[in-house]
């Protein structure tokens, strides 16, 4: 275990060495967003009785930022530790593959937890908004990094050089992420866009993760729970295989 | 048991096969070296043993497989890749710290202390990795893999940029250690180094070994390799009949080249014959690397 929790502690210095860029970047981005949006749009309509615009962008933008670095640091720490080679001293040791897959995933949740924390402290006063359900809160939290984790590993695996990665994340996951109910309710788009929108895995995360403050969801809050369970699972095993077999990593 | 056994082991990089059906073992206590030209498959070996790649074939370091019982194969094993590698974020001594960390090692603050002074990176212990050079990175390598203290010790032209005096130094090290009981694998490409260290070599060219034996053996059979003997004669005189193998006269030195070192008495005769007077006699052993040569071109 000993292994597990050095390769762990490990990851989380590096991302806590450069806090500027991973804590406090990501914060100011959400106060810009609340600034602009919940301001702006403070007389939106949400859809959803007693909760102004700007209650509701709160949980939307702390997930954003979540998803955001948990996923930028799974794929940042793996492609680094491949480009420097120093990932050879992790594989040379005595431990499994799957420990190593665990400490760099958990590494990349707790920076979203902390990042997650931050945010919410930088923005919480501007829509009051006070938790409803811890438990549900905790539960997208975490298994809601840990799915965008477990794309960020995957991604930082199978990607040869930082400009493919940085393609993953500019057209696939940023986009996905942004239009998963952050900035809007779903429920107010029409007939097809909405189908459309639902099928975007990030919103049942969002949108569980709001349900945690505001104890209302746009989409079935049980389903929500089943899909973002079952999905982490799927996201992570892959991760973990990919890491097994030494895709990209072992020759 | 061995500390060493490689059974069979075959290593094939798509179509190309690098290591072909190769065998040795390396008993404790060895100081092996493994040598080759460049591309000879010694790295891919290596990296076979150390969990790095996949290969065909069995390999145990200190009697555990290294696919079956990889944990403890790898508690008995410290590897300096050939590859320089350092982490970006973390200083000399929280590298160290880090890799003790890695084989559940967390309190040998004076082991560290005395590797670190051994490789000479001790006013560097708290820089960044990235502020080292490439010589001083290299020598970090050395130590990480010396942090906890493996049976077997795998080097993988550890001396490879690090400057002639440090080279020294460090090789007094590994001496020490091997002295201590460690068991000691290397290669590089400096043969003057294997010569002087090593008592066991194995040659592989193309994934094939094509020697294996001691290092006393092989000095024997030097004797059966051209060399060269440089006679000093008093006045410059020599024998007409051997005018022919002089391939270089200085003054009243003459250089003549000989297939083998047999020939050196016949010669002497012939110069006893003519008269001539000689003063010195200096004949040039061939060198390992000689031998080594003379193997790749069988
Ligand atoms: N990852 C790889 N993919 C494809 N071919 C490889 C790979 N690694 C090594 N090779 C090939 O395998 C052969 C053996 O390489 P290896 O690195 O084992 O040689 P070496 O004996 O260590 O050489 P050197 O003295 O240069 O370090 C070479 O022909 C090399 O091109
Ligand atoms: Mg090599």
């Amino acid at each position: 275990m000993q292994p597990f929790i050095q390769l762990t502690k490990k990851e989380i210095y590096r991302f806590m060495s450069i806090w500027m860029q991973t804590i406090i970047g990501p914060v100011t981005t959400a106060i810009l967003y609340q600034l602009i949006f919940g301001a702006q749009l403070s007389k939106l309509p949400t859809g959803i009785a007693g909760v102004s615009y700007a209650t509701y962008l709160i949980p939307g933008l702390i997930m954003m930022q979540v998803l955001l670095n948990s996923f930028g640091n799974g794929s940042s720490s793996l492609i680094q530790s491949k480009y420097t080679g120093n990932i050879i001293f992790v594989l040379m040791a005595p431990i499994s593959p799957f420990l190593i897959y665990c400490a760099y995933l958990v590494s990349s949740i707790v920076r979203g937890i902390i990042v997650g924390f931050a945010v919410f402290v930088g923005i919480y006063w501007f829509g009051g908004c006070v938790p409803k359900s811890i438990s549900s809160l905790l539960f997208f939290l975490i298994f809601g990094s840990s799915i965008a984790a477990g794309m960020g590993l995957i991604a930082g695996i199978i990607s040869d050089k930082f400009d493919q990665l940085s393609g993953f994340q500019s057209f696939i996951i940023v986009p996905l992420i942004y239009l998963a109910g952050i900035f809007f309710n779903p429920t107010s788009f029409s007939g097809f866009w909405q189908h459309v929108a639902y099928l975007n895995p990030f919103l049942y995360i969002i949108d569980g993760f709001r349900y945690g403050f505001i104890a209302h969801s746009s989409a079935n809050i049980e389903f929500g729970v089943i899909f973002v369970f079952c999905l982490a699972i799927v996201i992570n095993y892959i991760g973990y295989m990919l890491i097994k077999k030494g895709i990209k990593i072992k020759h | 048991m061995y500390a060493l056994e490689i059974n069979n082991v075959s290593k094939s990089y798509g179509t190309f096969n690098a290591l072909n059906d190769i065998s040795f073992n390396v008993e404790k206590g060895d100081f092996f070296g493994l040598l080759g030209v460049n591309g000879a498959g010694k790295t891919s070996l290596i990296s076979s043993i150390a969990g790095i790649n996949s290969f065909n074939g069995t390999i145990k370091v200190m009697g555990h497989d290294v696919i079956n019982d990889v944990v403890k194969a790898k508690y008995n094993l410290g590897v300096v890749p050939q590859e320089l590698a350092f982490d970006p974020f973390l200083t000399v001594y929280q590298t160290l710290k880090f890799q003790s960390g890695l084989y559940g090692i967390t309190n040998n603050k004076d082991w560290i202390d005395e590797v670190v002074e051994r490789v000479y990176l001790k006013d560097k212990i708290n820089s960044n990795t990235r502020s080292l050079s490439g010589g001083m990175k290299r020598r970090l390598m050395v130590a990480q893999a010396l942090v906890h203290k493996p049976p077997l010790i795998i080097l993988d032209e550890p001396t490879a940029g690090v400057d002639v005096e440090i080279r020294k130094s460090l090789w007094e090290f590994i001496t020490e250690l091997h002295n201590k009981g460690h068991t000691i694998l290397l290669t590089t490409h400096y043969l003057e180094e294997v010569e002087k260290l090593c008592n066991k070599i194995i040659m592989i060219d193309k994934g094939n070994i094509i020697a294996k034996s001691t290092k006393a053996e092989l000095i024997s059979q030097s004797s059966t390799l051209p060399t060269t003997v440089q006679i000093e004669t008093s006045n410059g005189e020599f024998s007409p009949e051997l005018e022919g193998r002089v391939i270089l006269r200085e003054g009243n030195v003459f250089t003549l080249k000989l297939d083998n070192s047999d020939q050196l008495l016949p010669i002497l005769n012939l110069l006893k014959l003519a008269d001539v007077k000689i003063n010195d006699i200096k004949i040039n052993h061939p060198s390992l690397e000689d031998i080594f040569i003379n193997y790749l071109h069988r």
